[in-house]
């Protein structure tokens, strides 16, 4: 029973991780209609950044705003110079995937030769160790659950208060009516790309954190489960991601300690299945899966 | 070309809802609608946007599926059956939006809708040229008799794909004919259409009625409907609103009201 | 240029021109997206593996696989075959349903990842991360694998499996059946409004590429005698996407010219690089990375400034058409 405890107190952690990924991730979707496949590869540079900041004897935390910059540079500049032109040019939804994956690949690829095959670890002080009902976690985990609580806020803030969270749901909703009501898309659609970018940044370096190791190859880990917890809860749906993570994350880890470790991705895999099969638009998305034949 | 024959009493609707309702993001889109085709007349469907007729048209074809209520079809309840085997029964829709196979030459577009085709099929295919192509020439020249009829016999080889709108409408209204339908449902046939094609087009749908086939069309252009219609259902937000003839609807105040101007 | 290297590229470009064909026929030809399809020729490989292979407690047990039937040719590449067929129905009837286009890829895509998750995992199904070894080639008993004699032999046994399944292709491609799956492709809403039911065209499909991928893998693993996860993992699946899109989609010559193009000529051109470049000695791992570098380039390029490929698909002219007589009309992907 014990062991189940404490599996709840991993997949809280691990949900935290992917809530903080695959909010970035369903709202580039929203936003652009596209399912970034980059994604992943982004976490996994934005994780090396923060880990050469830490190297050179920066706190990790600190690091972390050095992951959230590459993240944010490296998306903006994907969607600048790679998707955008060939949106514009026409390319259908099929394309669109085909060029992220092919940019995912050579993301991934140009980073071997800089830092190696070899697995790398941030330097971290995990602090005390704090027990409460079963559930043991180190004082670092818990920042990690407060991090992601506090950016989950952060976003829900930025879509319902401000002015740009509004421009943002308009032009997620219907772009063209957007555009002539005023609203600029293409600027905004841009900082919904450095916003997502910084999610998708933080989100590389707390993976990394909650891993004893990383690589280049966590990109594609990286990646299964943040589109499981977007469909899950509804492609372009930030909310519904936030539920989806949390399900993943507990679901992943409940399981990881019934059944065995190796299974994790299996497990999300199934849910990602299940889900496309029963209800492929999710639980909260009224457009998705079975939007427009693509 | 040959109009199948259905033998029933002279006014008999062909196509027929009771009332249908379809969900759409929480939306009722079409509110319990009910509506009577009936054979070898033309039947105009109308009404202001986002009254629901684009939608019901897609019920009625099957390519959405009806949240409630039932569809016959000449006398069969296809309520539950999948667009294509609609289509296959006689039961032929086309699209607003240009939906021409672009990288198939015009007459590729008019043959692959032609039915019984031997090589239609895996075995078929495999079992080679000798097998399927008797069936494969009777198609070919069924479709170059449409394009002769519809004036594009030059135009066989070109991509359908860089045709202009008109050249479009018209091959997706052949690739129809070419199933040899019982009832035609066109959406908007005439948007986007050049004004001396659409002349052609009103044409050609007045001389399909005299051979018998039964047409129900959503159309936006008044005068049009006049001229072609021989009854016309008015729709708004999701309900049907009015039947009968034009000159009938513009004597109900609340119709005119709603839509018909001048 | 010496036979035994001969033999060896002729042998790849065997099994790439087979594999081309299959994703053309489901990519190309029909529009499906199969992010997964390496997993096929993986299946058809170990299927082959298992059947020809003797029982896992034979060498000393070091290996564990299932089955272990030491079935003489032509067997094990039959059962490859099947069994890359039957693993597309299961698939296909879950993924090839209901959703759109970008989420079928994607769903393939996962696949592809977690069926290499599992097979390293469950080590006693197929030898997890070690793979299986030792795999006896056809007529291994009798002619000695080693020599000369023996690769002449398995080009001999490639080149009529590349024949025939040109052959099939062909005939699906140039038939009203192709013209349907064209037609899909294109607008499958529209195709459903003429009477093509999509969800039998694209299971047809996808079933019979997996069958040809299956061959693809049962071909290549009786020559290579081994088979592990490392060797199928979901970029190799690019590979083949790079390939049909550079050398030309929607058609068979397009697909064989992809083949020849990248899978081979990337090996060929970096087995040609000199070891050092001016002095300099390039990482051990560099090339390779380059290598994949250079395929997301070309997918990139050639969506870009020639998404019909090298070789496009042909315009069907019928016997008795009018001349055209517009100028050439080419139509961008």
């Amino acid at each position: 029973m014990e062991l189940y405890v404490a599996a709840l107190g991993f997949g809280l952690i691990s949900a935290s991780v992917i809530a903080i990924a695959a909010v970035g991730f369903t709202m580039q979707f929203g936003i652009t209609n596209m399912i970034n496949l980059a994604y992943g590869e982004v976490m996994m540079v934005s994780g090396y950044a923060a880990f050469y900041v830490n190297q050179a004897g920066v706190n990790i935390w600190v690091a972390m705003i050095a992951g959230a910059l590459a993240g944010a540079a490296l998306s903006y500049l994907l969607n600048r110079f790679l998707y955008t032109p060939f949106q514009r040019k026409g390319t259908n939804l099929i394309g669109m995937v085909i060029i992220s994956l092919a940019a995912s690949l050579m993301i991934a690829n140009l980073m071997l030769p800089l830092v190696g095959y070899d697995t790398s670890s941030y330097v971290i002080d995990q602090g005390q160790l704090l027990r409460w009902n079963g559930l043991v976690l180190t004082a670092a985990q818990i920042a990690i659950i407060v991090v992601a609580a506090i950016l989950m806020a952060a976003i829900h803030g930025l879509l319902t208060y401000t002015r740009l969270g509004k421009a943002m749901r308009a032009t997620a909703a219907n772009p063209t009516l957007a555009r002539n009501c005023g609203i600029p898309t293409q600027r905004v659609i841009s900082v919904v790309w450095l916003i997502t970018g910084a999610l998708c940044g933080v989100a590389g370096v707390v993976a990394g954190m909650d891993s004893e190791n990383f690589s280049v190859a966590s990109g594609a880990g990286y990646l299964i489960t943040i589109i499981a917890a977007a469909v899950l809860g509804g492609a372009g749906q930030p909310y519904g991601a936030m539920i989806g993570a949390l399900i993943i994350g507990l679901v992943t880890e409940l399981s990881a300690a019934a059944i065995a470790p190796e299974y994790k991705q299996v497990v999300a895999f199934a849910i990602l299945v299940l889900v496309m099969v029963l209800r492929p638009q999710g639980m909260l998305a009224k457009r998705g899966a079975l939007a427009a034949a693509g | 070309m040959r109009i199948q024959n259905v033998s029933s009493s002279p006014d008999r609707a062909l196509l027929a809802a009771s009332d249908v309702y379809r969900h759409f993001d929480g939306v009722l889109a079409v509110d319990g609608v009910s509506i009577e085709v009936p054979k070898g007349k033309i039947t105009g469907l109308i009404g202001p946007n986002g009254a629901g007729k684009s939608t019901f048209l897609a019920v009625l074809a099957g390519t959405l599926p009806a949240s409630g209520g039932r569809i016959i079809f000449d006398g069969q309840d296809v309520t539950r059956t999948p667009a294509y085997a609609r289509a296959r029964r006689g039961l032929v829709r086309t699209f607003q939006l240009p939906s021409e196979f672009a990288r198939l030459t015009v007459l590729e577009n008019l043959l692959v809708a032609g039915p019984h085709n031997r090589g239609d099929s895996l075995w078929g295919a495999l079992l080679g040229k000798s097998y399927w192509i008797g069936d494969e020439r009777r198609l070919v020249d069924q479709a170059r008799g449409l394009l002769k009829r519809f004036g594009m016999t030059a135009k066989e080889s070109d991509y359908a794909g860089t045709m202009s709108g008109g050249q479009k409408r018209l091959i997706e209204i052949m690739r129809a004919l070419m199933l040899e339908p019982r009832v035609l449902l066109l959406d908007e046939p005439m948007s986007g259409v050049h004004p001396s094609i659409v002349v052609e087009i009103q044409h050609y749908l007045q001389e399909l009625r005299t051979e018998g086939l039964t047409i129900l069309m959503v159309e936006h252009e008044l005068h049009l409907v006049e001229e072609l219609c021989d009854s016309v259902t008015v729709m708004a937000q999701g309900k049907v609103i009015g039947t009968g003839t034009m000159a009938y609807l513009r004597q109900q105040k609340e119709i005119v009201d709603a839509y018909l101007v001048g | 240029m010496n036979s035994y290297y001969a033999a060896t590229l002729a042998v790849y470009a065997g099994v790439d021109i087979i594999a081309c064909i299959a994703l053309n026929l489901q990519f190309g030809v029909s529009g499906i997206v199969n992010f997964s399809f390496i997993v096929f020729q993986a299946a058809g490989a170990y299927t082959a593996a298992v059947l020809s292979m003797p029982p896992d407690n034979a060498y000393g047990g070091y290996q564990t696989y299932i089955g272990g039937l030491q079935l003489p040719f032509p067997m094990p590449w039959i059962g490859g075959a099947v069994v890359g067929g039957l693993l597309a129905i299961p698939v296909g009837l879950v993924v090839l349903r209901k959703l759109r286009t970008d989420y079928q890829a994607i769903s393939l895509l996962v696949l592809s990842v977690i069926a290499n998750s599992v097979i390293t995992n469950a080590r006693a199904f197929l030898n997890g991360a070690a793979g299986i070894a030792q795999v006896p080639g056809p007529f291994s008993d009798q002619v000695d694998p080693l020599a000369q004699s023996y690769q002449l032999l398995y080009v001999a046994l490639t080149v009529p499996c590349v024949l025939l399944v040109w052959w099939v292709a062909s005939r699906i491609v140039n038939s009203p059946f192709g013209r349907s799956l064209r037609a899909m492709r294109e607008h499958e809403v529209a195709a459903t409004a003429i009477g093509k039911n999509p969800v039998q065209l694209k299971m047809t499909v996808f079933i019979v590429g997996g069958v040809i991928a299956g061959l693809s893998g049962a071909i290549l693993v009786g020559y290579i005698a081994v088979w592990a996860p490392s060797v199928w993992l979901y970029p190799e699946t690019i590979i083949l996407f790079a390939a049909v899109i550079v050398g030309g989609r929607g058609n068979n010559v397009g697909a064989i010219l992809g083949a020849l193009l990248v899978p081979v000529g990337f090996e060929e051109a970096t087995r040609m690089m000199p070891p050092t470049i001016g002095g300099w000695v390039p990482p051990p791992n560099l090339i390779p990375a380059m290598q994949w570098v250079a395929i997301g380039l070309l997918i990139i390029g050639f969506l870009w400034f020639r998404p019909e490929g090298v070789r496009p698909e042909p315009r069907r002219v019928f016997e008795g058409a009018p001349v055209r007589e517009d100028p050439e009309r080419v139509l961008k992907s």
